[in-house]
Parts: structure tokens; C-alpha cells; sequence
């Protein structure tokens, strides 16, 4: 039985260097798949658009109908780009947690790592202050906080112990929501009684200029973390081959929840709380390409966009002209894969 | 002739009229508007009370009064509209409400250039008044002032003949279970003040309090009003429930009813209804018919 070890190099592959033109083709495929994902759900949708209407819009045809454009470019599109980004984000998150707590059960969701981000939002909305920076910073700090109780509960004497953490993530998620809940309960902010929605994940109100706050963020935290991925590597297959390899680990695990806990918060505070998409989209990333961070950062990254934005299709297609929250379709598909990988793979990492 | 041509132009050229809504925001229309979707079923009852159904496109949910506008497309329910179904309805005007209507909604109708005209209506009278401000916006002036000083004649004479009673103290029960009731922050809470009541729960902080057993035991509610849109078998239930404690009032006096929900709920013309039977429940004692 390979288990979860087989996911882990062997030592003596850690520091081989990456064939880059593997990972170009990679991402390109994964770019192909993106931009499918994305003319189908530009096409699909209550309203009715043809692929002869989308082509027409796309090369400025002056037979374009003025009300599939509104559609498609301030309707549509501007949901499949936040729908995209914020797969994007938990996705990456999702691996990035995984490695660094050598978990493969991790993820932002189950950690409370959202709930936090949730929770810190639903404060900066109590506060008065607005979604441009306020909100936003709130929501980090939440995350931040969250991550850093998973850590303290999860630490024992020795290391840290895999189960505890995710079951620190449990209690802290249960704890978090429970606080989210009472505020929506108790205000009488009309804000935040539209807010059970977004606990949900909901993406219907998607405009461009929220893209353009996450976006640059994203970028430069992808990069750092891309920057990182050999340390994941070797924290992955270990503390004592890290410190082996003369490793500083602890920094760059500070660097790495730093930035993931800004991402999950920034997202959250505008796409609400969307669950396991940062525990599906890796795990496939692992299976098809292994786990080499240089690989598996970009794939799962690009995966978890092209998976959200294909459940936000489902999402607000499937009872038309009503929709569900995003967050139902993600754990619809999402807990059964949990329990799959908790029966197959066990809570452990490697056990070498 | 020739000023005939320039006021067509003119009316062409500039918009119609503007419009402050509830927010204060400014809606202009180019023209009287012909293609209505009403984002609430509040909503959707006062343009047919207008008369103006058959300008109306698309209607939310649980719009099913009066029956015809059922027969509408459905953008959605009020809270969960559906932007991209408004928007290929190609409507010249979208009527919302400021609680229930989610401000991201309003933005994105606002990109697509489809005028949003919000309304608030927190009392009966703000509802009549709504009668009045949709009947401007959509060209019936006369019409809607007609009716809603009408309404408000209704509306008044009920309010007359009790305010000089002693106000009894009234719970009324919006959800079954949990027991829900409603603050002062309410047009529950405006209809039982108008119709000589004292709501049990108008000085809770929130605005659809959870209120335990215990509590309306303590406040001795005169009369219990049940909102809801059970009939039959599943009120009685409630009602003898209820029975079950002599220590209230209402129990002990049998002065237990049923109201329709959607005479209560909505701010509509049928408030004014709601208002009435509440009247005549709350105030048995008065000479209701001339």
C-alpha cells in the first residue's frame, strides 16, 4: 500500500532541478482548460447567449446585441473573473497548508482559516468601514488569528500532531461561526442580515473593481510563495531533512501563513466562505503531476480556478432563475471527497 | 407645428422627469416607463392595484397576489434576484425595496443602465404613500392619488375610532416556531398602534425577536394575533397551545386569532385590510359598521 508516502519524493529527489519546459506545458494545457471552462460559462446562464452572439461581441462585430453584451461583459464575466481568482486563492492556500502542517486534509475552510476571515469581516462591517481597505485588513487579521490558534492548539510537546490540527481547524471553525451567527443575529445592521448568503459563499454580486483589489495581491503572493516552493518541498518530506539540508524553515513558514492568511482574508471578505476547494484541487494536482511544489503551485493553483469557476456555472444554472450559493455545490462535491481521502489516506502525512 | 416638433425633440433629447427615491437617489426616465420588473411582491401588488399590470415583465417569487401576476416571468425571490434574468427582460424601470433588495443588485442593474427607483415604507402610511410615488413614476398621477387618499381614508377612520380607547396590550406571532414577534421598527408594529393596540414586544432591540413562553406569560398580552398563512387545523393547534395557559389574558378570554400573513406582512394596499380586521379583533366593543 503506497498510502500518502508515495506522494512524498525520495530525499535524494529534493534538490533535482525542474525541467522547465515541462512545467510551460503544464500550464499551458491548464490555460486551455481555463479558457473552456470560461467561453462555457459565458454561454450558459438564465439568459440566453449563442456562440455566434459571443463571437460577434469578442471581435467588436457591429451586429453584437447590445443586451447579450451587457450580460456577458458586466454580469458574466465579471463573476467568472472573481469566481476564477478566488479558486485561485483557496486552491493555492489549500497546498501551501498542506505542506507546511504535512497534512494532506488541510485546508483553508476546514482549518477556520475562512471563518476567521469571516469573522473579521462581519466585524469591519459592525464597524462601518468600507470593502475598499478596512474590510479587507479585518479579514486578514481574522484569518491571521485563526491560523495562529490552529497552531497553538495543534502544537504537542513534541512536533506537531496531524490529527489535533484538524481537529484544532474544527473547533476554531465551530467557535468562529458561532460568534458570526450571534452578530447576524443580534444586529440590526440590514447589512448583515444579507450576510447569510455570503456565509455560503456567493459570488452574484461580482463586480470588476473587486478583481482589481485581490488581483495584484494575488500576484505578488503567488510569486513569493512560487519563490518558496523548494522550502515546501523539504518541509514536506520532513523537519530533519530540512535542517539537514541546512534549511531555515521557520522563516519561511512564517512568510508562507503571512501571505496565504492575506490572500484567504481578502478573498473571503468578498466571495464569503466557499469550502474544500483548496482540499479537491490539490489532491488531483498530486495525483496527475506529484509532489513537487514547482509543479504542484502552479497546477493546483490554476486547477482550483477552473474548478470554482465550473461550480459557480452549476451554481447559478441549476435551479435558474434562482441560484445556490457556491458553497453548497463545492461541499456537495467537497465532504464526500474529505471522507474518501480520510478512509484511503488516513489524517497522517508521511509516516516514515 | 413648429413648436410641436421641438417639444417632441425635446422630450427625446432630455429625460422625462427625474425622481428622488428612498436612498435619495436620482432615477430619471426618458419616457413613462413600459417595461416594469418589480423586485418585490410588495411591489408587484401596488402596480396592479395601479393598474398597471400589463406594463409589468417580471415579478420575484411569491408574487401571486393579485393571481394574474403569477403568470409573470420570475427574476429570483426578493432577497436571491436573478441580475442577468432582469436584465435580458429588457425593462425601462426595476422597482425595489431598500430592506429587502441587496445593494449589490442595485449596482449592477445601475452599470447596466436600468433605472432602480427604491422604496422604504416602515409604516402604513409609508405604504400608501408608495401607491402614490410609483403611480407618479410610471405616469398615473391622478389615478394614484385618487386611490391612495382613499387608502388613506380607510387608514385614518380605523385609526379615529380608537385612539381615544384604552390600548390594549396585543402579541402578535409572525412564525410559529420558534415564537417570533416584531419591535417597534416595524409596520406589524405601526398596524397594531393604529388599530388601538400596544404591541407586547415593541421595546425588544432586535427587530423579529425569539421570545420564549415565559416571557409572554409575564406580559400578560391581552389579545394574541397569529400571523400566518396556516389555515385550519395547524391554528388550532397553535391555538390551543396556547389555551393551555389561563395565567394570559388572551387564553383565558379565548381572544386568540388567525390573520392572514400577507395582510400584515406586505407593505401593500392590503395592509390597509390587515389594518381593518386588526381594528375590529383589537376593538371588538366599537360600532365598525354605519
Amino acid at each position: 500500500m503506497g498510502g500518502i508516502g508515495s506522494n512524498i519524493m525520495p530525499r535524494t529527489t529534493i534538490k533535482r532541478p525542474l525541467a522547465p519546459m515541462k512545467l510551460i506545458r503544464i500550464s499551458l494545457i491548464l490555460c486551455l482548460f481555463l479558457f473552456l471552462v470560461i467561453v462555457f460559462s459565458l454561454l450558459l446562464g438564465t439568459a440566453k447567449v449563442s456562440m455566434n452572439q459571443l463571437w460577434c461581441l469578442f471581435v467588436g462585430s457591429p451586429k453584437a446585441n447590445e443586451m447579450v453584451k451587457l450580460i456577458v461583459f458586466k454580469i458574466r464575466l465579471p463573476r467568472i473573473v472573481l469566481a476564477g481568482i478566488t479558486g485561485f486563492s483557496l486552491s493555492l492556500g489549500g497546498v501551501v497548508f498542506q505542506a507546511l502542517l504535512r497534512n494532506p486534509l488541510a485546508d483553508p475552510f476546514i482549518l477556520g482559516v475562512s471563518s476567521g476571515g469571516a469573522l473579521g469581516a462581519v466585524i469591519g462591517i459592525i464597524l462601518g468601514l468600507g470593502f475598499g481597505l478596512g474590510i479587507p485588513l479585518m479579514s486578514f487579521a481574522g484569518a491571521l488569528l485563526a491560523i495562529y490558534l490552529v497552531l497553538v492548539m495543534g502544537r504537542r510537546k513534541i512536533g506537531m500532531e496531524s490529527s489535533t490540527i484538524l481537529l484544532a481547524g474544527v473547533i476554531i471553525n465551530a467557535f468562529f461561526t458561532s460568534i458570526i451567527m450571534f452578530f447576524i443575529a443580534t444586529s440590526a445592521n440590514d447589512r448583515l442580515h444579507t450576510m447569510l448568503f455570503w456565509l455560503y459563499g456567493d459570488l452574484s454580486q461580482s463586480l470588476y473593481s473587486q478583481s482589481l483589489v485581490i488581483g495584484p495581491v494575488l500576484f505578488i503572493g503567488f510569486i513569493i510563495l512560487f519563490g518558496l516552493a523548494r522550502h515546501l518541498n523539504v518541509i514536506t518530506a520532513g523537519e530533519e531533512t530540512a535542517l539537514h539540508l541546512g534549511v531555515n524553515v521557520e522563516r519561511a513558514k512564517m512568510i508562507c501563513f503571512l501571505v496565504v492568511s492575506l490572500i484567504i482574508g481578502l478573498v473571503v471578505s468578498f466571495s464569503g466562505l466557499i469550502g474544500f476547494v483548496g482540499l479537491i484541487v490539490p489532491h488531483l494536482g498530486r495525483m496527475a503531476f506529484g509532489s513537487d511544489h514547482r509543479v504542484l503551485l502552479p497546477v493546483s493553483s490554476l486547477g482550483g480556478a477552473v474548478f470554482l469557476i465550473a461550480a459557480d456555472t452549476i451554481a447559478r444554472t441549476v435551479i435558474s432563475p434562482s441560484e445556490l450559493p457556491v458553497g453548497v455545490i463545492t461541499a456537495f462535491i467537497g465532504a464526500p471527497f474529505f471522507v474518501y481521502l480520510l478512509k484511503t489516506r488516513g489524517s497522517g502525512w508521511a509516516r516514515s | 407645428m413648429v413648436a410641436c416638433v421641438l417639444t417632441l425633440s425635446w422630450s427625446v433629447l432630455t429625460p422625462a422627469a427625474t425622481f428622488r427615491d428612498a436612498l435619495g437617489r436620482e432615477v430619471s426616465l426618458k419616457s413613462s416607463p413600459k417595461r416594469i420588473v418589480s423586485m418585490a411582491p410588495s411591489l408587484t401588488e401596488i402596480l396592479y392595484y395601479l393598474g398597471l399590470g400589463e406594463r409589468v415583465v417580471g415579478v420575484t417569487q411569491f408574487s401571486y397576489f393579485p393571481p394574474e401576476a403569477g403568470q409573470k416571468p420570475k427574476v429570483g425571490s426578493y432577497i436571491n434576484l436573478n441580475v442577468e434574468k432582469i436584465i435580458s427582460l429588457d425593462p425601462d424601470l426595476a422597482v425595489g425595496t431598500v430592506d429587502g433588495n441587496r445593494p449589490g443588485v442595485v449596482k449592477l442593474l445601475d452599470q447596466a443602465g436600468i433605472p432602480v427607483y427604491l422604496v422604504n415604507p416602515r409604516s402604513v402610511r409609508d405604504a400608501i404613500k408608495t401607491v402614490a410615488s410609483l403611480g407618479r413614476l410610471c405616469g398615473a398621477r391622478k389615478k394614484a392619488e385618487d386611490l391612495s387618499y382613499g387608502l388613506y381614508r380607510r387608514m385614518d377612520r380605523v385609526f379615529q375610532k380608537t385612539v381615544s380607547l384604552r390600548h390594549p396590550v396585543v402579541f402578535l406571532q409572525i412564525n410559529i416556531r420558534p415564537i417570533m414577534t416584531v419591535n417597534r421598527n416595524t409596520i406589524h408594529n405601526d398596524v397594531i398602534r393604529l388599530a388601538g393596540g400596544v404591541n407586547l414586544s415593541r421595546d425588544e432591540p432586535m427587530t423579529y425577536p425569539t421570545i420564549s413562553v415565559e416571557e409572554i406569560i409575564q406580559r400578560r398580552p391581552e389579545v394574541i394575533i397569529i400571523s400566518s398563512m396556516e389555515r385550519g387545523g395547524r391554528f388550532e393547534a397553535v391555538k390551543r397551545r396556547w389555551l393551555k395557559w389561563p395565567d394570559i389574558p388572551a387564553a383565558k378570554t379565548g381572544r386568540i386569532y388567525l390573520v392572514e400573513s400577507d395582510l400584515l406582512d406586505r407593505p401593500s394596499p392590503r395592509i390597509v385590510k390587515g389594518l381593518e380586521i386588526m381594528g375590529r379583533l383589537i376593538h371588538p366593543e366599537v360600532k365598525w359598521e354605519e
